[in-house]
């Protein structure tokens, strides 16, 4: 497969110029979007495109690296922690320096250009050698790749390993939030519920009514009486409470009592 | 016989790894790896003894170690590790200046209420919670293992001689030090705000050094910094790629040595992190960063100095002129203290740009005296405090020296060896820095660095002016009286400067003996 | 067709994760711009391993991974971690420290 990829067929030219479109594509969405969401979600396309682009580059292991690694874990640690910061997590357009935003689009364009032609005019020259050749001294490229990690970049494999434990650590040093009281059993839990003056089971439900069974209509007690406390906290601090209508209730009591006798 | 087995011989030739040269790393790793499992397994009240010991403990071994490594001069492991004269000096000074950061992260007098970090990083500031962990007397002893593994960081950067390697040393580096600024007991707003800023210009910065990898590799199809000279000197045709390899690499370096432009997350990030992490980073990684930048330029594109010296001379002006003039304006200690290393990093780029022997031993020489100067610096700033804690705007100073006139002594002597000052180590690092820039033909801008450093003296004298002929006020700061630990800072700081001043011999032979670059 | 094509590809998109890191004020966004530009200068590396004949392109992306995934388990940590105690991501809006 690769053989004909590296030929320079119609194929290989097909898949580079539908994935760049949709990488840059995806990496525009990600800068211009204003919600972080959906930032992320553009990442990840240009990250699935990329994957395409390395497997048409000979680089079959790392294309599936690319999804794994990237798409799998790292932008699915990045939703996780849009979700917890909310997904309406978005940006203000107000700038604190002025005249920043223009500068930073500048300064990346002028890079950016300088880049490629930079790029473009020190490598049209260029032939390419293609990884056939590579890819068969050990016969596979994963073989190829776990060559050179075991010798030629043993150190720097090694000392990875120092950076994921630091990661690890770091994260738990930042988020691992330990106990300073024992917890609670469920029979002290209980024993606290009865113990104090408060309500021990369970508060009564919305306003049953002739007409109005809203949340924000006190609750009827079996004994005729109303109560508050049928009514959610946050409606009650707004002042929501609707008020009940004596005169109502007492109609509805003289139609039942009279619809009995 | 099974087929696959006996085929196996034939796959793979272990490369030789002298794990005798790289042993001070090893020692700093696995020392490292025991203070995480002393986390884990260790009761709470005996895990801080413990992990002093076993982190003052690995600098010591280690620092025995490369004395007895001293004479080593090797390229091992592939060639992705350079054991030479320059990288064992900058070891050595790593690990004194780790180990004196260390003690002043280990200070528990100076701060009423003990440790310099946050009881528990991960309880809110200002919660129940924080109240809770810090009656209780809980401590953050996970910043020791980090400690460590940042040092094992540092030393791998400046010994890396594959630009691979230094990725991965870089970053070993810097994730430790970018959660422990984040980590302070007070004004925690503060600290992890500089956390976050200094992470995601870390962050830029590695992005760039890593694409200026990728051209490198394009052009010299090797990481290897000795492979990339030879391709260098073998086809000058695409110079295009390498002129932007060499910008792109060197962007990144810049980044951590706070050259100007790139310096923007200095002010912030000394003056919001916890002040024993701020020594850390304004010495150790200086002299890290400048390793690498110089052992990158010099072996992977010696070749083409004419090309990047130039764009070095624009960097080193502007840091120098930008770093004097801004720190004139500032009126908080930390963030003065941050520009003035901002402009000292320009002096030392003065050095860099020599492009010798004797640039190098010049570069080798300002940094240790440099680091030595600063650590005491910090040391004396984590004293001076208020009711709410370190006193560090530069009003609360004012009379400070005739309130305690050793602390202001002691500062008055290292402000004079920032500025320059002869009998200090300051005035020989800047003589030797210049001389050797003069030496290759630098001679304006040894001007411009002349200058500079006198606009440079003027902010370091004010200090000095402000503590010795002002009068106390109500709102003057008092110096706490620290333990043996800061005291030992201070007095390395003080002692190393002066000694250095009056008799520079030693440590200028042992730099002028360190050599050049091994590839 | 010319590889050299996947050179010019990475450089737009480093230069837009570049402009991103500039312009865009939440701390997750510009934290995603950085990755992208990582992406971009894989992509960079496996192009020239294809260019050069030389299989160590790509084990050097295989290492960027890496890196980029311990440093993403970092970011985030402090970013949480910030968010929690603020309420907000933004770069600008806390600002206590001031120039």
């Amino acid at each position: 497969m690769n053989a004909a990829v590296q030929a320079g067929n119609v194929g290989e030219t097909l898949v580079f110029w539908i994935c760049a479109f949709f990488s840059v594509l995806g990496a525009l969405g990600l800068i211009v979007s204003r919600k972080a969401v959906h930032s992320a979600l553009w990442m990840a396309l240009v990250m699935i495109n990329l994957a395409i682009l390395f497997v048409a580059n000979s680089a079959p292991f790392l294309g599936m690296a690319q999804i794994v690694v990237y798409t799998g874990a790292v932008m699915m640690l990045f939703l996780f922690v849009l979700m917890m910061v909310g997904v309406d997590s978005s940006d203000s357009l107000i700038e604190t320096i002025k005249g920043q935003r223009v500068a930073g689009i500048l300064l990346g364009i002028g890079m950016g250009l300088l880049l490629v032609f930079g790029l473009g005019s020190a490598l049209t020259n260029s032939t390419s050698v293609g990884l056939d050749a590579a890819n068969g001294v050990d016969k596979g490229n994963v073989q190829g790749i776990a060559h050179l990690i075991f010798t030629d970049y043993l150190i720097p494999f090694e000392v990875t390993s120092a950076l994921l434990i630091t990661a690890a650590l770091g994260a738990m040093v930042l988020a691992h939030r330990e106990r300073w009281i024992p917890r609670l059993t469920q029979m002290q839990l209980s024993r606290a519920r009865f113990a104090g003056s408060g309500h021990p089971g369970n508060l009564p439900n919305p306003g049953i009514y002739a007409r109005h069974n809203a949340v924000d209509t006190p609750a009827l007690l079996p004994d005729g009486s109303t109560t508050d406390l049928s009514i959610p906290g946050p409606l009650v601090a707004r002042g929501g409470i609707r008020p009940v209508d004596h005169a109502e209730v007492d109609e509805v009591a003289a139609i039942t009592d009279g619809g009995q006798s | 016989m099974n087929p696959i087995m006996a085929s196996a011989p034939a796959l793979f030739t272990i490369r030789s790894v002298d794990y005798r040269a790289i042993s001070p790393v090893l020692i700093i790793l696995a020392v490292a790896l025991v203070s995480v499992f002393v986390e884990a397994f260790v009761g709470r009240s005996a895990r801080r003894p413990v992990q002093l010991v076993l982190v003052f403990g690995a600098f010591l071994a280690t620092f025995i170690d490369l004395i007895t490594l001293h004479a080593t001069r090797l390229v091992t492991a592939a060639g992705s590790v350079a054991v030479d004269g320059p990288a064992l000096v900058m070891q050595g000074a790593i690990i004194l200046l780790a180990a004196l950061a260390a003690m002043l992260m280990a200070e528990r007098m100076v701060d009423p209420s003990g440790d310099p970090f946050a009881a528990r990083a991960s309880s809110l500031p200002g919660s129940v919670d924080e109240a809770e962990f810090s009656a209780r007397g809980y401590f953050q002893t996970e910043v020791w293992p980090l400690l460590l593994f940042s040092v094992a960081g540092m030393m791998l950067f400046v010994s890396a001689n594959d630009l691979l390697l230094m990725f991965v040393a870089l970053e070993v580096m810097s994730l430790p030090i970018y959660l422990m600024a984040g980590m302070a007991r007070r004004r925690r707003l503060l600290s992890q705000e500089a956390s976050l800023k200094y992470f995601l210009l870390g962050a830029f910065a590695s992005a760039f050094f890593l694409y200026g990898m990728a051209l490198t590799f394009g052009f010299a199809g090797s990481v290897n910094l000795g492979s990339i000279a030879d391709a260098v000197s073998a086809k000058p045709s695409q110079s295009g790629l390498l002129l932007l390899a060499v910008a792109m690499l060197s962007i990144g370096l810049l980044f951590k040595v706070a050259a100007v432009p790139f310096h923007q997350w200095t002010p912030d990030a000394y003056q919001g992190a916890p002040t024993a992490v701020t020594a850390l980073m304004a010495t150790t990684v200086k002299i890290a960063a400048f390793g690498a930048l110089m052992r990158v330029l010099y072996v992977a594109f010696g070749g083409i100095r004419w090309d990047w010296t130039p764009m070095l001379w624009i960097v080193a002006i502007l840091t120098m002129v930008v770093g004097s003039v801004i720190a004139v304006t500032q009126s908080d200690i930390k963030r003065m203290l941050a520009y003035s290393s901002v402009a000292q990093a320009g002096f030392i780029l003065v050095g860099v740009i020599a492009v010798s022997g004797k640039g190098l031993a010049s570069v080798l020489f300002y940094v240790i005296a440099y680091g030595f100067a600063t650590i005491g610096a910090f040391a004396v700033v984590s004293v001076v405090r208020d009711a709410s804690g370190e006193a560090t705007h530069l009003s609360k100073w004012a009379g400070l020296g005739k309130k305690s006139p050793v602390t202001g002594a002691v500062l008055s002597l290292l402000m004079l060896s920032f500025a320059g000052i002869p009998l200090t180590s300051g005035f020989i690092g800047k003589f030797a820095v210049f001389s050797a820039a003069i030496a290759n033909g630098a001679t304006w801008l040894v001007i411009v660095a002349v200058i500079a450093s006198v606009v440079s003296a003027f902010f370091y004298a004010r200090v000095i002016v402000l503590m010795f002929f002002s009068e106390p006020t109500e709102a003057t700061a008092s110096v706490v009286v620290p333990s043996a630990f800061t005291t030992i800072v201070i007095a390395a700081g003080a002692t190393v400067t002066v000694v250095v001043g009056i008799a520079p011999q030693p440590l200028l032979d042992l730099v002028n003996n360190a050599g050049l670059f091994l590839r | 067709m010319n590889p050299v094509n996947y050179v010019i590809l990475s450089a737009v998109l480093f230069s837009i994760g570049a402009i991103g890191v500039l312009v865009r004020r939440n701390a997750i966004i510009v934290f995603m711009s950085v990755e992208l530009m990582l992406n971009a200068a894989n992509l960079a590396f496996v192009a020239f391993a294809r260019i050069n004949g030389i299989l160590s392109g790509q084990v050097i992306a295989f290492f960027v991974m890496v890196v980029a995934a311990a440093e993403v388990v970092v970011g985030l940590a402090i970013i949480v971690q910030i968010f929690r105690t603020r309420r907000s991501v933004s770069i600008d809006e806390p600002n206590l420290l001031k120039h």
